[in-house]
């Protein structure tokens, strides 16, 4: 019988569960919520509904991400640190640097065959992290998928000064109503997120290959402004949202086949698909 | 209200050794004895740590009030905000030193009550007969606190200490310039003296004086033989309890206390040493604080990494001792001298090391010299955004030791019996907040980076591994 991992990221703004044997077999991604991170379980249900499994033949369960504490239904909780660092190799085995652009944080991770070997993070701003975006793109009128076709199309990317998302957006604002264009405006923002970005993973020891995840590399836009910022060709994973879903399930194999390689038992939780306890 | 307060108190930390065990009561009779003494008809003088001039207030008969350890206090209890908010209430910006916000909101509150403030932590801040500001290392707060303080206590006169030391420069030799140095410190140690005298109407005596700096001198070469000890594998002692062992060494130096405390310490990690005691029963990564004060409200933070395998067997917070023999002091009778000499033999002790590494600071020097004398795995600092003095350089001094230390190859003897060159990895964590303003501070957040951390030491480790 095929054994069977499973990753789920429980992000501050989306849940991802990704169920493999020797490839991706299943992949979902949902949003994370007060109410939704409760349901996790509904994603992983979903997840295992899409890859025609039951629950029962996962054979191990990996959990990362915010999320990951609580979880009934995983065997082992691991941050997303270690989990990107995995899965982003999985798609790029050459990978030295990753820059993670989450909802609400954001980090740079170094790795060597893998593994991690030094990171940063901003939990602690907004300004940052996707957050920025929607903030930006609600004053605008614009939805957040818009901004990196916009801003590809400027060729005078507009100066923004304040680096405070408040701030940052009265000043969207303000730019707007002295007729600055459209774009030039959007390019200026991801130009001042690329370069808020930047400056946190230079405390790190950049190096090719430079890999960018999270629902930041889904901007086009802000790749190309960070790409440009940190003199590095970037590469984005086909779907960059589910790497460290894909780090924790293939943690999850590693550990599996460890334990049968030292015929050792398998550590498992007792684990049951049901909604997460929240306090 | 008190009851409530008491709630929100944080249970008791954990401390590995016995002396740091005993240090809570202790820094809670500073503060009592001080109410006590205000009494009695003492003299009481508001002052700051690391001052250079501890045992002349002692030979003076002078209480010293340690502001910033009141502060420190209200933190640890977690009772600042309602001090903090009033400073806010006087105008003064929640972005400046919030050792000096707290102590500003507790004196206007004082002063405005004419007693002290309601359940005030430990009995309260007494109020001094004279305050002796200072801008020794750089920290503005040190000159602006006590001003802005004077506002609301106008009789209270200010005394400033200037004690200047040369900044480092890799072409300038501290021995050029440091008579001049020298001069500037014991005139202005002698310009105390007088204040002090004027103020108690009493003549120093100078006898009493150099016993209290010998007394000082044999406790900076105990303490650092003492902490010297935590090299030992297992360590017996770590960071969390550093940080409540620095009270006698920064709070009552040149005191017969001070000295017995660390013959005790001393007595105690031997026996641990001799017992392979260490911190944590499986020490698995050997830390450094690199840097930064703790946040007071979250000590405890100590014990989450201790609960996970780490422990820190050093530290430069707080480690404000070097072997005096080690000072190039030259033979003077004048305590005034000695005290001078001490102070800036400390403060340019890592410039001549630092001269010998390429794009070196005597900052760095120091946390490579404790990377390789303590057996460290990786480095973490606390960046607490209201203390600019401190916690400025901090990322500087982890970029510095990206760029002149980790590059360094280091040959390893292979399982095949080869050599090979192997890249130092020494991952590093900084931490974010504050050093009493809770509401910097997020535990989820916090213990995230550390677990993440710990993650990458272990990956680190596994990568030197299959490398060997």
């Amino acid at each position: 019988m095929s054994d069977y991992f499973a990753g789920i990221d429980i992000g501050s703004t989306m849940t991802k569960v990704v169920i493999m044997n020797d490839g991706i077999i299943s992949s979902i991604i949902g949003p994370t919520g007060p109410e939704q991170r409760r349901l996790a379980n509904k994603v992983m249900e979903n997840a295992l509904n899409q890859a025609g499994l039951p629950f029962e033949a996962i054979t191990y369960l990996v959990a990362t991400g915010y999320g990951r504490i609580n979880v009934p239904f995983a065997d082992k909780q691991v941050t997303e640190i270690s989990c990107h660092a995995k899965g982003v190799a999985h798609f790029f085995p050459e990978c030295k640097t990753i820059i993670d652009i989450g909802g609400q944080d954001s980090k740079g991770i170094t790795i060597d065959h893998g593994r991690p070997t030094d990171f940063v993070m901003n939990d602690k701003c907004a300004a940052g992290t996707g957050r920025f975006l929607e903030v930006i793109a609600e004053a605008l009128g614009i939805t957040i998928q818009d901004l990196g076709g916009m801003a590809l199309k400027s060729n005078q990317p507009a100066q923004i000064s304040n680096i405070c998302t408040v701030f940052a957006e009265q000043e969207v604002v303000a730019r707007l109503a002295e007729g600055v264009p459209l774009n030039d405006l959007v390019a200026g923002i991801l130009e001042s997120l690329a370069s808020r970005i930047s400056r946190m993973v230079n405390r790190l020891k950049v190096a090719n290959e430079v890999v960018i995840t999270g629902g930041g590399a889904k901007n086009a836009g802000l790749v190309k402004a960070l790409s440009d910022k940190l003199g590095y060709a970037t590469l984005v994973p086909p779907e960059p949202l589910i790497t460290g879903a894909v780090g924790a399930a293939l943690l999850g194999k590693d550990i599996v086949q460890k334990a049968k390689k030292n015929s050792l038992p398998l550590e498992r939780k007792k684990r049951s698909l049901e909604e997460i306890e929240i306090l | 209200m008190a009851e409530e307060q008491k709630k929100q108190e944080r249970k008791k930390r954990r401390t590995a050794t016995e002396a740091a065990s005993s240090i809570g009561p202790m820094v809670k009779e500073f503060i009592t004895g001080t109410i006590r003494a205000k009494a009695e008809g003492k003299k009481l003088a508001y002052t700051f740590i690391v001052c250079c001039y501890d045992e002349i207030l002692g030979a003076m008969d002078v209480v010293p009030v340690w502001t910033e350890n009141f502060a420190g206090v209200c933190g640890a209890k977690r009772d600042a905000e309602r001090f903090l908010e009033r400073a806010e209430s006087q105008s003064f910006s929640r972005s400046l030193c919030t050792y000096a916000l707290c102590g500003l909101g507790f004196d206007q509150w004082r002063e405005e009550l004419g007693e002290m403030p309601p359940d005030a932590p430990w009995g309260g801040q007494a109020r001094p007969d004279f305050m002796l500001s200072s801008g020794q290392i750089l920290c503005d707060p040190r000159n602006k606190w006590y001003q802005a303080a004077q506002q609301y206590m106008p009789d209270v006169p200010i005394y400033d200490v200037g004690l200047p030391y040369p900044l480092y420069e890799d072409d300038i030799e501290v021995a050029d310039v440091q008579d001049y140095y020298i001069k500037y410190i014991v005139a202005e140690l002698r310009g105390l003296v007088k204040f002090l005298e004027e103020q108690t109407g009493k003549k120093m005596d100078y006898d009493r004086l150099g016993e209290l700096v010998d007394l000082g001198e044999r406790t900076w070469n105990l303490i650092w033989e003492t902490y010297d000890l935590r090299r030992a594998v297992p360590t017996p002692m770590g960071t969390g309890d550093a940080m409540n062992t620095m009270v006698p060494m920064v709070f009552m130096m040149g005191t017969q206390e001070a000295y017995d405390f660390f013959v005790k310490l001393n007595k105690e990690l031997k026996d641990k040493i001799a017992k392979k005691e260490g911190v944590v029963e499986d020490e698995k990564y050997r830390l450094l604080w690199g840097g930064g004060l703790p946040s007071w409200f979250a000590l405890t933070d100590f014990n989450y990494f201790n609960s996970k395998g780490a422990v820190f067997p050093v530290e430069t917070t707080y480690r404000m001792i070097e072997p005096i023999y080690r000072l190039n002091m030259p033979d003077t009778n004048d305590p005034i001298e000695r005290l001078a000499w001490r102070w800036l033999g400390y403060w340019t002790y890592w410039y001549d090391k630092a001269k010998k590494r390429p794009g070196s600071e005597p900052d760095v020097e120091r946390l490579i010299q404790y990377i390789e004398d303590y057996q460290i795995d990786g480095v973490v600092m606390h960046e607490a955004f209201s203390c600019r003095t401190w916690h400025l350089g901090l990322i500087w001094q982890l970029n510095q030791l990206r760029k002149i230390y980790k590059p360094i190859p280091v040959l390893i003897l292979g399982k095949d019996g080869k050599k090979r060159e192997e890249k130092r990895e020494l991952p590093s964590l900084i931490l974010e907040s504050d050093i009493i303003d809770i509401s910097t501070y997020s535990e989820v957040d916090t213990r995230n980076r550390i677990d993440a951390f710990i993650e990458t030491l272990e990956q680190v480790r596994k990568n030197k591994a299959d490398l060997r």
